[in-house]
């Protein structure tokens, strides 16, 4: 695909972004999508375009975002375990926004993935999932392109403005310098607060480690059940073809290949 | 007569126009930042720093060094003699013999330099530098010849004008290479700025025997404070004279792994660039070796002019910066005492805390360190794990130990492990009182610091300065040169002195007072290979050999050892920045150690296994310094009677 | 054929009786097995074959397979059980992502669930897009099957597939709603449907017991447990898929028809990925070389050939075979790869750790006790060059068969 000849600086795009957490030690950070969402809004925008938290503005992780080139940051005041939502959608039907950017969803809190298909639901906007790239825009028509599982790609032709969520397909994030989150802006605002029900009657635990599936046994009698339980384990060493024909090797490799099904 | 009237209004005219020339390059180096100096004392101090520091580095190459001293001392003596002889006519028999003596030595020095520019070596800049020994012979001959008269030895008059014509154009060459020319940007700049650079270095603990390697701290609570060097001015100005004093040797081009290995870099040419950016203009009239794969003319700057362009071509490129594997062979090899590894740092920094441009998994792995105080972005909590059978005393439990060991980073490096596990064996087998820190440990902040990354550096140090004041011991060791370094020389800035050893110093102590029982290394031929942060950085050279010495290795010596050993090209965050070259640097050091023909190279720093061991094999195998020891331990009574009670109770 | 066992004492007698004309066919070939003592016990006859020249040989290579064929019949298809809900209680509504056209493992997990939750008195009624080949929805527990084959539906169309969810929904007024929580689809459509219902849904769920559901929350770091809410998006392995009934698979009609509105979101076809250029971490089959591929043209070739996204070991980048973004590894890209065909590559720590993801492993390697080969599914020890030209070889006669088939 050839660069837009398109200039989109002009566009009117609106990041919105949540405190992450990393995924090993958990500690507050910028989200990886959120901050997906904003390189992809740089490159469209450059530093015209808005950043939005609905959250605590003291939150230091927020600087992430200032970091990579961002001079200022709107905070919309909000309590911890509020539901953002209405904070949002009335700061954006404030905002002539032709396109919100968000990550997929939340590393914190529940994670559902709901809030860009509420928003959208909100203003009556279109949403595209999984945006990787806008081609380009013409006549308030933008021509996207669609991430799909294992690095495939759709193309989609989506009316202005719409709502937009991008998931690790999207170009990876610039790097945060110091200099810019320390400079940066947080500008806040207070909001609407609505509490979020979620919590009344739901609740956060640790992740309990999912065991992986086993084979199921379905033995019907005792001595299948015996066999199957004092069977070797699965793993520990797989087939070795040894001094044979190249062509018998190849064979094998074909047939693992056909059984997998990655040959097309 | 002639020469008597025109020969002291050359000299005069020559020292005043030096004199302006003087003032006019002071002037460009104020231009850097203030920086603190001891400004007279610091001028009392040179002549002994000139003299003995200095002459120190210059004296590894015997050749030059003698060579030096009779150029240079003839030079100095004669010009102060020719001032007062032809000057100020003074024309007594016995300065007039002893100013023959000067130039005479200063003939005979500046022949040798000749010869030695005869066919120069790769790494000697040409252009002027050629010229100089030729004004160096005008100067000296025809000062002798012009002085001949003074001693008596000729009449007055003797050769006519013709001669006295030919003289003063000969005397006139000189002066101006020699004084003026010393101001004025040509060859002979380095004595004058050389002199200045050593009275007011900006590391004055480097003389006299000192050693000054950790890298100056950012202020970071003041916002005025630039992040790094943009600009050349955004240097101290101690830092811009520094670049200026730069005499053109090519010894650390010489001894750069990173130029060897074909990446972007020549320390030689980054100070000159620095030069170019401190006055203006662009490199086309730079005489030496480019950066590999970098055409000359091609760059240019100017003291207010950002050194690196991200997109286009400035001063300097930023994969030139990020080539480095701060080994500090350039800096050791410096005869001038110039502090390249500072400058790189320096121009890092700017890119990371304000262009948030660290190349390649730099950015990830300097996140990793804020989420999780290591580079490799594993879980906290696991530590701990490669000890988890160890039984390892927690400094939260005791409090107080002897010993604190500071595992590193390389807690979470499976190849690492097998070290670490390796000192832990000798520590106990020794009865060390010892404990580590387990999860308060956090990442020294060495590889944030060396990309560029003051910031997450501080913060880190900090936060372990923080953890360390919880506990009471009397020694820090670690398996790590790189934390040790830090933990040594860095931390102090930040409230944090201690005793800190590496952990073949310590071994080396625990077997001189018997504390450890070894039987002899069997077989294998060993070679050692001095890491960077240790040697260099640190001065140990000794311990790890007499170590290796006392479990009956010899070592084989490779041709580059001690404070010449190649870097392997994990310091400085290289691994991580990955700027391409030729080849890579772990392999060149792979070829040196192959000469010598050792099946085991012995090591003592986990970047230096990690990158020898990258090496594809056939090749030596590589053992730390803890594992070689381990080996040889012989089990000692201290397991017996647990073995004892063990059968007893069965 | 059930599987109760039954006795031949006829055929019991042949085996007896060496001199019978049938006895060796009557012999059982099982060399080796448990007895009831929990002791290993050898059939020392059972094992090798008669040679060419007529005497008894035994391959220990491990490649010779018993020849003996148990003594069977041929299996039957076996009839399992009917599932039949005459006039459900309530529904069950599923919408299964349908990955080329036929239900996918997840898909199957989650009928498997609806069915924990239709219990005996609900319908598991499947929601089906456009067209589709599968054939066992019965197997798979579908008890009704709603199925939309408008045109409007075909391709990416999720705002007239939520229009008709929400049709479905007024008419069936299901007690849940069941979508795979996957980026094929039902996650999307999940979530449209749950903003469009204003319902809640519960999100990456892997477990629904007694009301409640449990299911991943954040970065993953955290489990939700809540009452169960009407909409789920549940993850794979959710419930055990059905195994032990068929359903009936009644197909049902919507009352009225849907006339979806005009949809803002046009899709514009799939847009060609080159292989190459898929970033490796994502890839689903990866051909990476090493140190021991000596020609890396014929290695490109055989990466366009298998369709596989190239990656490379480290000594591979460093020597400049290829670039560094290909560095596969702890130190350079952690892969995800379903398959992972690895070309003369020894197989240190840092590539192991890099592959750890992958679920088949294959090794192509001189050296058979690498560490590689410890690591793989399948090693073929020799030439890397002979076994790829053979693998090209095999897969080209594939195709061209493959056309021939078609033709």
């Amino acid at each position: 695909m050839q660069p837009s000849p398109m200039d989109t600086t002009a566009l009117n795009v609106v990041a919105l972004v949540s405190i992450g957490a990393h995924p090993t030690s958990g500690r507050p950070r910028r989200a990886e999508q959120d901050a997906r969402a904003v390189e992809l809004g740089l490159r469209l925008a450059g530093e015209a375009m808005q950043v939005v938290h609905a959250g605590d503005a003291r939150q230091e992780a927020l600087r992430g975002y200032l970091g990579m080139g961002i001079k200022q940051l709107h905070v919309l005041e909000q309590p911890a375990q509020a539901d953002v939502l209405h904070a949002l959608s009335d700061y954006l039907l404030d905002s002539d926004a032709q396109l919100i950017l968000t990550g997929s969803q939340a590393e914190t809190g529940e994670g559902s993935g709901m809030l860009p298909y509420l928003l959208a639901e909100q203003l009556g906007w279109p949403i595209v999932v999984g945006l990787a790239e806008v081609e380009r825009i013409d006549h308030g028509i933008a021509h996207v392109l669609q991430a799909l599982p294992r690095g495939q790609r759709r193309r989609l032709q989506v009316q202005m403005p719409f709502i937009a969520s991008v998931d690790n397909a999207a170009p990876l994030a610039r790097q945060s310098a110091f200099g810019p989150a320390r400079r940066g802006e947080l500008t806040v605002t207070a909001a609407n607060v609505c509490p979020d029900q979620l919590f009344k009657e739901g609740q956060l635990q640790p992740a309990r480690p999912r065991p992986k599936r086993l084979k199921v046994i379905k033995a019907k009698t005792g001595a299948e059940r015996m066999k199957a339980a004092t069977a070797k384990a699965s793993g520990g060493g797989g087939q070795v073809l040894k001094d044979c024909s190249p062509t018998e090797g190849a064979e094998a490799i074909f047939k693992l290949l056909m059984d997998e099904g990655v040959l097309r | 007569m002639m020469l008597n009237t025109v020969l002291p209004i050359l000299l005069f005219a020559a020292l005043a126009l030096a004199v302006i020339g003087a003032m006019k390059r002071f002037a460009m180096w104020r231009r850097g930042r203030a920086a603190q100096v001891d400004w007279i004392g610091g001028l009392l101090a040179m002549p002994r720093r000139y003299m003995v520091d200095l002459h120190h580095v210059v004296a590894r190459d015997k050749y030059i060094a003698n060579t030096h001293v009779a150029t240079a001392g003839g030079f100095v003596l004669a010009a102060v003699l020719a001032i007062l002889v032809h000057g100020l006519g003074l024309h007594n028999r016995i300065l007039g013999f002893t100013l023959l003596v000067a130039t005479g030595l200063m003939f005979v020095g500046a022949l040798f330099v000749a010869k030695r520019r005869l066919n120069p070596p790769a790494r000697l800049s040409k252009g002027p530098w050629m010229r100089l020994p030729k004004s160096l012979l005008a100067f000296s001959a025809s000062l002798f010849i012009a002085t001949l008269p003074v001693a008596g030895i000729l009449p007055a008059g003797f050769g006519g004008w013709l001669l006295a014509a030919i003289l003063l154009l000969g005397i006139a060459w000189g002066v101006s290479e020699l004084f003026f020319g010393m101001t004025w940007g040509g060859p002979m700049k380095h004595a004058f700025a050389g002199a200045l650079h050593l009275a007011w270095h900006r590391r004055a603990e480097r003389f006299g025997g000192g050693r000054s390697t950790g890298l100056k701290a950012l202020d970071l609570d003041d916002p005025q404070t630039p992040l790094g060097v943009e600009k050349p001015k955004d240097f101290t100005w101690n830092q811009l004279l520094g670049f200026d004093a730069c005499v053109q040797c090519g010894k650390c081009e010489a001894a750069c792994p990173a130029f060897a290995a074909g990446q972007p870099l020549n320390p030689k040419k980054l100070i000159q660039d620095m030069v170019v950016g401190l006055a203006g203009g662009t490199d086309a009239k730079f005489a030496g070796s480019p950066y590999p794969g970098k055409k000359i003319g091609e760059h240019s700057g100017a003291p207010h002019l950002p050194i690196v362009s991200l997109d286009g071509k400035a001063l300097v490129d930023a994969e030139t910066l990020w080539s480095c594997t701060t080994c500090r062979a350039c800096v050791e090899e410096c005869p001038m005492m110039i502090e390249h590894v500072d400058a790189i740092v320096d121009m890092r920094r700017h890119l990371t805390l304000e262009k948030g441009a660290t190349p390649n998994k730099g950015a990830e792995v300097l996140e990793n360190l804020i989420a999780t105080d290591n580079p490799g972005g594993f879980a906290p909590g696991g530590r701990l794990n490669w000890a988890a059978d160890l039984d390892l005393p927690l400094m939260r439990d005791k409090q107080e130990a002897d010993v604190l060991f500071w595992v590193g980073d390389g807690a979470f490096d499976m190849r690492n492990q097998r070290t670490l596990r390796a000192l832990v064996k000798v520590l106990k087998a020794a009865n060390v009182d010892f404990a580590v820190l387990g999860l308060e440990e956090r990442d020294s902040g060495d590889v944030a610091r060396r990309l560029g990354d003051e910031a997450t550096f501080q913060q880190l140090a900090k936060r372990n300065i923080s953890t360390l004041a919880q506990y009471r011991f009397n020694t820090i060791v670690s398996a790590d040169p790189h934390s040790f370094h830090v933990l040594k020389n860095e931390y102090g800035a930040f409230g944090g002195d201690y005793s800190v050893l590496h952990h073949s110093t310590y071994i080396d102590q625990l077997i001189s007072s018997g504390k450890l029982n070894l039987s002899q290394h069997q077989g294998a031929s060993v070679t050692y290979h001095d890491p960077c942060y240790l040697g260099r950085y640190n001065g140990e050279y000794e311990a790890p050999r007499s170590v290796l010495k006392a479990i009956g290795i010899e070592v084989k010596e490779m041709q580059r050892s001690g404070f010449r050993s190649r870097c392997c090209g994990g310091g400085g965050g290289a691994p991580i920045t990955d700027i391409p070259g030729k080849q890579r640097i772990p392999d060149m050091r792979m070829v040196d150690i192959k000469e010598t023909g050792a099946e085991i190279v012995a090591v003592g720093c986990p970047q230096c296994t990690a990158m020898l061991e990258g090496v594809v094999e056939p090749r030596p195998q590589i053992k730390d310094i803890a594992e070689l020891v381990a080996e040889a331990l012989v089990e000692t009574t201290a397991t017996r009677p647990a073995q004892r009670e063990a059968v007893e109770a069965v | 054929m059930s599987d109760i066992i039954r006795r031949d004492p006829r055929a019991e007698w042949i085996a007896r009786n060496r001199l019978h004309p049938l006895h060796s066919s009557m012999q059982s070939s099982v060399t080796r097995w448990l007895s009831a003592a929990g002791v290993t016990r050898k059939n020392p006859h059972a094992v090798g074959f008669i040679g060419p020249n007529g005497i008894k040989r035994i391959d220990r290579s491990g490649a010779q397979q018993s020849s003996g064929s148990k003594r069977s019949s041929p299996t039957a298809e076996k009839q399992l059980p009917l599932h039949i809900v005459e006039q459900p209680a309530f529904h069950i509504c599923v919408v299964p992502d349908m990955v080329g056209g036929r239900l996918s493992s997840h898909d199957k997990d989650l009928l498997g669930l609806a069915h924990k939750l239709a219990g005996t008195e609900g319908a598991v009624v499947a929601v089906v897009f456009a067209e589709h080949k599968e054939n066992g929805f019965d197997t798979a527990g579908v008890d009704r099957i709603l199925h939309f084959t408008d045109a409007v539906f075909d391709g990416y169309s999720p705002e007239q597939r939520v229009q008709a969810l929400v049709r479905v929904e007024n008419q069936l007024e299901p007690r849940h709603w069941l979508l795979p929580d996957s980026r094929n689809g039902g996650g999307e459509l999940g979530r449209r449907l749950a903003a469009s219902l204003s319902e809640r849904p519960a999100t990456r769920v892997w477990q629904v017991a007694d009301e409640q559901s449990i299911g991943r929350a954040g970065a993953g770091q955290q489990d939700l447990h809540r009452p169960a809410p009407r909409l789920i998006l549940a993850s794979a392995e959710c419930a055990e898929p059905i195994s032990e009934t068929r359903h009936q698979a009644q197909p049902m009609q919507l009352q009225d028809a849907i006339n979806p509105s005009r949809s803002r979101i046009k899709d514009l076809g799939a847009v060609a990925v080159d292989p190459a250029l898929i970033p490796m971490a994502e890839a689903e089959f990866i051909l990476s070389g090493g140190n021991g591929v000596s020609d890396w043209s014929l290695f490109h070739q055989a990466a366009e050939t298998l369709g596989a996204t190239e990656g490379a070991s480290r000594v591979a980048v460093d020597d400049g075979f290829m670039p560094r973004n290909r560095q596969v590894g702890a130190t350079g890209t952690w892969v995800t790869a379903r398959v992972y065909l690895a070309v003369g590559i020894s197989g240190a720590i840092q590539h192991l750790q890099g592959i750890g993801a992958c679920d088949k492993v294959i090794a192509v390697n001189m050296d058979a006790n690498c560490d590689m080969v410890k690591r793989a599914d399948l090693s073929v020890i020799g030439d890397s060059a002979a076994i790829l030209q053979a693998l090209i070889a095999r897969i080209d006669a594939h195709r061209q068969g493959g056309i021939r088939d078609a033709a």
